[in-house]
């Protein structure tokens, strides 16, 4: 399938939920005689969307030479190692909160170097561990920039003062 | 006018001052740098330390970090297409592919002598016109503004190769439908939000900056796993700090960033319009002016696409002081924060500001000639060893690059949801680069969507419903016929080629 035709779609998609979703958009009081509405701007970027999509579309059956996603790019991809970088920023934002910025940004650094198959573990300790404090330091201290540090760490700091 | 210019350089280049200016300088480049705290946050956190200061140094200080917050945003633009600030989205167009050419120290000098130049080309308007161009800016009414979002959405023309218009077109349009996401301004309506508190306030800019640039580009580099020979990446690292500039490409970018300061200037002197759309403009009017030969190379590391936008976001950030010394509007967020520091130091912006405070209003904007000065000087020397942050191993930076998109984000909010968005916003990003789809022409559309409804409401609203407002104001047609003439153009150029080439053969 070509590359325009894939795209094309999609926004056809995405166009199409978006219009759909248009009309979920509240209604106030007298809004008959409102010039412009809350749904007017969105109905009408909605509409040129669908309609840009589908000539991109049909331009897509009718142009030849267009470029192609072909199998041998596909195959060429590292799906794998992307996928468990997704899984790591989603898990980075999960574990922000309940763990706090330090520990949750050195474990994301580390896994993340680990993934990109970074072999001395020395180098990943001391880069992830020095990046997240140091950054937190520097919010914190220098910049006034509150973040909190995590549950963990306030008790470790406040046993050992 | 002689007297004020006078005093007001005494007082810019008092040693004391000269020191605010390159403390601000110095500290809004570091500041600038770090994707998430652009200008505003910069001149924020020093509003405070100003206080105890004479208003004069006060502002010149604020001034020293506006101008250094920008350009540092510039350079994680162009060393990791991280673009921290809407104004800096250009410059990472061509400036990110020239340092993954290897060229990163040049990029960066460029990046330096275009600021300088915008900065200084603009302060010298500035300086003999700004009660003059006061008077115009005032003049411009919500017609001619949404004209001008319209003539900003035409830029995506310059994004767009051949064959790829409804591409960039279909883009800009997802970025007005991700802008109409939230409360709508007018009404307090929520759209889009699917019942999340989350999305009340919209999508920021700066996640969908990060996650369709930086991080999307940091997936891409995984996704793809290029390998590269040690061979070659030592001869691509052998230039990475290098400054030098031929005399031929110094040469080229002499008149681009002689006409980008001129437009950057004047785009920023209107409220509302500032260094974004200005950036935007001059990047496709230099595609505009490129030779067929010299347009292939925007989008792929041209030093004319690094210039031009380089050298109209500086110009108009001076531009933006304008309406906010002489009437006491703030064109932008970052001026909006300088006017709440003068009103803080008991300094009414306005008409009279010239006549009243002599020696703040002309030492501040001769101190933003020094500014610029300080800067070139400042960073020139440490472009070589910033650009070597490039030289770090590719299983190191990676990670790093999206650890500091991430956290850019969520130093915002503080909440963990922007970073779920984000992840899917660069996943979306990943699949569109697949498929060759441009992810400039979407941040222009989201930059543009909420301003150009808010002006077509009030257009609409002060014409009574009805669409006049397009052709009865003549500010409006001008803009809206040069819109249509430069949408026409690409189609003009190739209509003229086929004709020549019909007539050779």
């Amino acid at each position: 399938m070509t590359k325009n035709r894939i795209g094309s779609l999609f926004f056809l998609a995405f166009s199409t939920f978006y219009f759909y979703r248009v009309f979920s958009i509240k209604k106030m009081p007298g809004n008959q005689f409102e010039i412009m509405t809350a749904s007017t701007f969105p109905f009408y970027i909605a509409i040129t969307g669908i309609a840009i999509s589908i000539i991109l579309l049909i331009l897509s059956f009718i142009e030849k030479d267009q470029a192609k996603l072909s199998l041998q790019y596909i195959k060429s991809l590292d799906l794998k190692t992307t996928l468990y970088f997704i899984m790591a920023m989603f898990f980075y934002g999960f574990t922000m909160k309940a763990w706090g910025f330090i520990i949750s940004t050195a474990v994301f650094l580390a896994i993340g170097f680990l993934i990109l198959k970074e072999k001395s573990l020395k180098k990943i300790l001391i880069i992830s561990i020095s990046v997240s404090v140091g950054f937190y330091l520097l919010l914190n201290n220098v910049m006034g920039v509150y973040i909190d540090a995590g549950d963990l760490i306030d008790n470790l700091v406040g046993a050992i003062s | 006018m002689m007297d004020g210019i006078l005093l007001g350089a005494a007082t810019a280049f008092s040693m004391y001052n000269i020191l605010m200016v390159i403390i601000g300088c110095f500290a809004g480049t570091f500041i600038g740098m770090i994707p998430g705290l652009g200008p505003i946050s910069a001149i924020a956190l020093m509003i405070p330390i100003t206080y105890g200061m004479d208003p004069s140094s006060g502002l010149i200080l604020i001034s020293g970090v506006y101008y250094g917050a920008i350009f540092g945003g510039s350079t994680s633009s162009i060393l990791i297409n991280a673009p921290g600030v809407a104004g800096t989205v250009a410059t990472s167009f061509d400036g990110y592919p020239m340092a993954q050419k290897g060229q990163a120290g040049k990029a960066l000098a460029i990046a330096a002598y275009a600021s300088f130049s915008g900065g200084t080309i603009a302060a010298i308007f500035l300086l003999f016109a700004a009660p003059a161009l006061a008077s115009v800016s005032l003049s411009f009414q919500s017609s001619d503004y949404f004209a001008l979002m319209v003539l900003g959405l035409t830029a995506v023309a310059a994004f767009a190769g051949k064959g790829k218009f409804l591409k960039a077109a279909i883009m800009t349009i997802f970025g007005l439908m991700l802008a109409t996401v939230g409360t709508d301004s007018d009404s307090g309506i929520a759209r889009f939000t699917f019942g999340r508190m989350d999305l009340i306030d919209g999508i920021s800019f700066l996640l969908l900056a990060m996650a369709a640039f930086a991080l999307s580009e940091a997936l891409m580099n995984v996704l793809e796993n290029h390998k590269v020979s040690k061979q070659e990446e030592d001869e691509l690292k052998k230039d990475i700090g290098t400054l030098k500039l031929t005399k031929q490409e110094v040469k080229e970018i002499i008149p681009t960033i002689g006409r980008s300061s001129v437009l950057g200037f004047f785009v920023g002197v209107l409220p509302g319009a500032g260094a974004t759309i200005a950036s935007f403009l001059a990047y496709g009017m230099e595609r505009s002016f490129a030779s067929a030969k010299d347009k292939l190379g925007f989008g792929k590391g041209s030093l004319k696409g690094l210039a031009a936008p380089e050298s109209a976001n500086n110009a108009a950030c001076t531009g933006s002081f304008v309406p906010l010394l002489t009437l006491g509007i703030p064109g932008s967020g970052t001026t909006a924060i300088i006017l709440g520091a003068l009103l803080s130091y008991g300094i009414q912006p306005g008409p009279t500001m010239y006549i009243d405070n002599p020696a703040l209003f002309w030492s501040v904007i001769i101190s933003m000639y020094v500014g610029n000065f300080v800067l070139l000087v400042l960073n020139l020397p440490l472009i070589p060893y910033i650009a070597k942050l490039l030289a770090v191993p590719k299983q190191l930076l990676l990670p790093l690059i999206m650890f500091f998109s991430l956290v850019g984000v969520y130093l915002v909010t503080f909440n963990n949801f922007d970073i779920y968005m984000m992840t899917t916003f660069a996943v979306v990003a990943l699949f569109l680069r697949i498929v060759d789809f441009p992810m400039a022409p979407m941040i222009l559309g989201f930059i543009l969507g909420g301003m150009m409804e808010d002006n077509l409401r009030r257009a609409l609203t002060i014409s009574d419903g009805s669409i006049s407002f397009l052709w009865e104001r003549p500010i409006t047609l001008s803009i809206l016929v040069l819109t249509v003439v430069l949408l026409l153009m690409p189609l003009i150029s190739e209509f003229l080629a086929k004709m020549k080439k019909r007539k050779e053969s």
